[in-house]
């Protein structure tokens, strides 16, 4: 039975159809967005291969005690992680549903309640943030229901709970924020929480070869007092890993605060959300400029007016400026590794440079020469596209290279082999990388910034490739500093520099013809 | 240094412009635009108006004909006939992270236009344009007003000689439009050339000299206003209009 159009189940179903249509970047051959069949088929066979891998995992672990305190602790830390993932996300959706979609004027001039929307809203948020995890952990309660194991069912309880709680946190969050900071930058927070949460997991799986056998031995302690204590699996704060683990009272108990929650924020923010709708309507999109105005340069040669431009636009753009950031949030664990016991790992460090500079030479080179903004603007000018061109990629690669330039001065000066041999592989992993986008770049638009790996397959292979064989090239080179290359080593130097040389060759091959 | 040729050429000639997507967009169009004339180019939708204007801004490349801007072949020297004209699409050529005085900087560096000349001349425009109060904005903030005006400002910073423009009063509130029109007005009675593509006829019945009217890519009508009240039984330029793009 179809809801009545106009009510709060029609809502839903509109607002969840959305969500799907959103699901996927691509679009179909009448530009409406939704996920392509191929998508789907992808999607549904990862599914089938999650169960087979649930079952295993679910008959293995049949004998495990429930309430074991060390499996308790396990998935509380997990739960923690998700949460704080859940969070993030739910935040990101709450902005577009809420401030991005411009679709709430329409909602809010018809007869349907600011509530009803708002609860509506909400509802979807939470169920968004929790189909992804089901999507991974739902294939367990359904092999442990299968096999007669009812406790994994505590699955779908769990995280939906967890999610709608998270949810109503990132609501209530995203209405605070929009209004102190603006939608925008709201959705930067959002994005800086999900890869903070990303980066400490990463941290977190490293701590064991981070710390010292003192403190190893410190939380070794700590976990074995606990565990000795009579009592402690009743701590309240395990109810989440409990209700996860299917035991019946927890389980009700985290339901019961989710729904309650879920209600209490829907029921007593919405006159709350009604304010920031209309505070963020009302606020002007651009701040007044403060203090003097700055004195301004005509007359730059054309190659500095464009270098000028781009540096200007990925600047002023935070939330692009996050992206490309928070990319290197993730390989900042590579060198608590590389500086761990105060010990300068070379050939880490070469291999570590090669691949953070790459990837960030990629990414600013895909802003500024495939993400132009007016593309017309520079095609009707007389300028000469080429000095365009180079001008927008030294644009990308300067600030990168400026950007090391003083670890690796420090680098030269402590060890100048060494040193050297790296600022030469960084030099190259950034060029490669910066000519490849330059040669195969192809439009895109700067919002699109995550999914600009779908719209050219290929320059990211290249730029994978060429990134990975730098990498390699710093490894092997930067040891030989310290020494010889063994013939394996000197192989694969030969192996690598081939290898880079080749993605370069196949990049020129498929260059697109500029116009 | 100007050569007798490029003194004496029309502001724009085209001949025999052919330009195809799937179905004929512009279809042989035969059109001369005078030196210092404010001429409209008029039609109904999907006549072809825009196709002409992105193929004489060199946007798109024709599939036959010629392109003349002032003297110039646009194939052979596409750099020299760009520096002495500007565009202005229906939708602004804009960064939104940049300010308007970063925006004409960019544009005067992209036409090459010394210090000396483009600061005072940004400067009179933005003033001219009432924009220089958001000078240190973010255009990103801006109204379609404003960012229009902006474009335009952008558009003649380096005082080109012709001016094209597509659709460039829509969305603006009447004293915007008045004041794009009283700047396009100024730019002819300087000597400039301007070309507009409009809808609202009144516009181009008060504005233009000429009027070129065209159908399915073709030039089917073009003289002053006079001259097409004579084509057909007189009225006004929308019964005019209305008379020659009626279908057969």
């Amino acid at each position: 039975m179809s809801a009545a159009p106009g009510s709060v189940g029609w809502l839903l179903r509109h607002e969840l159809r959305l969500a799907w249509f959103n699901a996927s970047g691509a679009k179909d051959g009448a530009g409406r967005r939704r996920p392509g069949n191929a998508a789907l088929a992808l999607v549904l066979l990862g599914w089938a291969a999650l169960h087979l891998l649930a079952w295993v995992t679910v008959e293995k672990l049949a004998g495990v005690a429930g309430d074991d305190l060390r499996i308790l602790l396990a998935i509380s830390a997990v739960l923690a992680g998700g949460a704080t993932f859940m969070l993030s996300s739910a935040i990101k959706s709450s902005v577009l549903v809420m401030f991005e979609r411009s679709d709430l004027d329409l909602l809010l001039s018809s007869p349907l309640s600011s509530h009803s929307i708002f609860t509506v809203r909400l509802a979807g948020v939470a169920a968004g943030t929790a189909a992804i995890y089901l999507f991974f952990l739902a294939p367990f309660a359904h092999a442990g229901l299968l096999q007669g194991q009812w406790r994994w069912l505590g699955i779908y309880p769990g995280v939906i709970s967890v999610a709608v709680l998270c949810s109503c946190m990132a609501m209530l969050l995203t209405l605070g924020l929009v209004r102190v900071l603006g939608a925008r930058r709201t959705r930067v927070v959002a994005q800086v929480i999900g890869a903070l949460a990303g980066a400490l997991l990463v941290i977190a799986s490293q701590l064991q070869s981070l710390s010292s056998r003192q403190s190893q031995g410190r939380v070794q302690g700590l976990i074995e007092g606990l565990l000795g204590q009579d009592g402690v699996t009743d701590n309240p704060l395990l109810l989440p890993a409990r209700a996860m683990l299917g035991e019946p009272l927890p389980m009700l108990l985290l339901a019961f605060v989710a729904g309650l929650v879920f209600v209490l924020s829907a029921r007593r923010t919405h006159r709350f959300f009604a304010r920031g709708l209309q505070l963020a309507a009302s606020a002007p999109r651009s701040a007044p400029a403060r203090g003097m105005p700055r004195r301004h340069r005509f007359g730059r040669s054309l190659f500095a007016s464009v270098v000028v431009k781009e540096w200007r636009l990925i600047v002023r753009d935070p939330h692009l400026l996050s992206q490309v950031l928070l990319q290197l949030l993730f390989l900042l664990p590579l060198f608590f590794l590389i500086f761990q016991r105060s010990e300068v790992q070379v050939q880490a460090l070469g291999a570590g440079l090669a691949l953070l500079c790459g990837s960030l030479t990629g990414a600013l080179a895909w802003i500024a020469l495939s993400a132009e903004d007016a593309p017309d603007l520079l095609l009707v000018s007389p300028a000469s596209l080429p000095t365009v061109r180079r001008a927008k990629l030294a644009a990308a690669i300067m600030p990168v290279l400026a950007l090391v330039a003083v670890p690796l001065l420090w680098l030269i000066a402590r060890m100048p082999a060494a040193g050297l041999i790296v600022w030469f592989i960084v030099c190259g992993a950034v060029l490669g990388a910066g000519l490849i986008v330059f040669w195969c770049g192809r439009p895109g638009v700067r919002s699109n910034f995550k999914g600009r790996g779908k719209g050219g397959i290929v320059m990211n292979m290249l730029e994978l490739f060429n990134n990975l064989a730098w990498g390699a090239l710093g490894w092997f080179l930067a040891g030989a500093a310290r020494a010889p290359l063994s013939d394996a080593g000197a192989m694969a130097v030969a192996g690598s520099g081939v290898l880079a040389l080749v993605v370069l060759w196949v990049a020129w091959l498929l260059r697109v013809k500029q116009r | 240094m100007k050569t007798a040729a490029e003194l004496s050429a029309p502001a724009l000639r085209l001949a025999g412009l052919r330009k195809d997507f799937g179905r004929p967009a512009v279809d042989g169009l035969d059109l001369v635009v005078r030196r210092g004339e404010f001429y409209a180019l008029l039609g109904p939708n999907g006549a072809g108006k825009t196709t002409t204007l992105r193929l004489v801004t060199g946007l798109l490349a024709p599939d036959a004909g010629s392109i003349e801007v002032l003297g110039i072949d646009l194939a052979g020297a596409p750099a020299a006939a760009k520096a002495k004209m500007a565009y202005l699409p229906d939708e602004p050529m804009l960064y939104g992270k940049l300010k308007p005085f970063e925006y004409l900087e960019f544009v005067a560096g992209l036409w090459g236009v010394r210090a000396e000349v483009a600061e005072p001349r940004a400067r009179e425009l933005l003033d001219w344009l009432d924009l220089g109060k958001h000078a240190h904005e973010l255009t990103e903030g801006f109204s379609r007003g404003m960012k229009q005006k902006l474009a335009l400002a952008g558009a003649l910073v380096h005082d080109p000689e012709l001016l094209i423009l597509d659709e460039p009063l829509t969305g603006l509130d009447a004293a915007a439009a008045r004041q794009v029109k009283d700047l396009l007005l100024a730019h002819v009675a300087k000597g400039g050339t301007v070309i507009l593509t409009t809808h609202i006829l009144e516009v181009a019945e008060r504005l233009a000299q000429r009027i070129g009217i065209v159908r399915q890519g073709r030039l089917i009508a073009e003289g002053t206003l006079d001259e097409l009240r004579a084509l057909t039984q007189g009225g006004s330029l929308e019964d005019v209009f209305l008379q020659l793009t009626a279908t057969p």
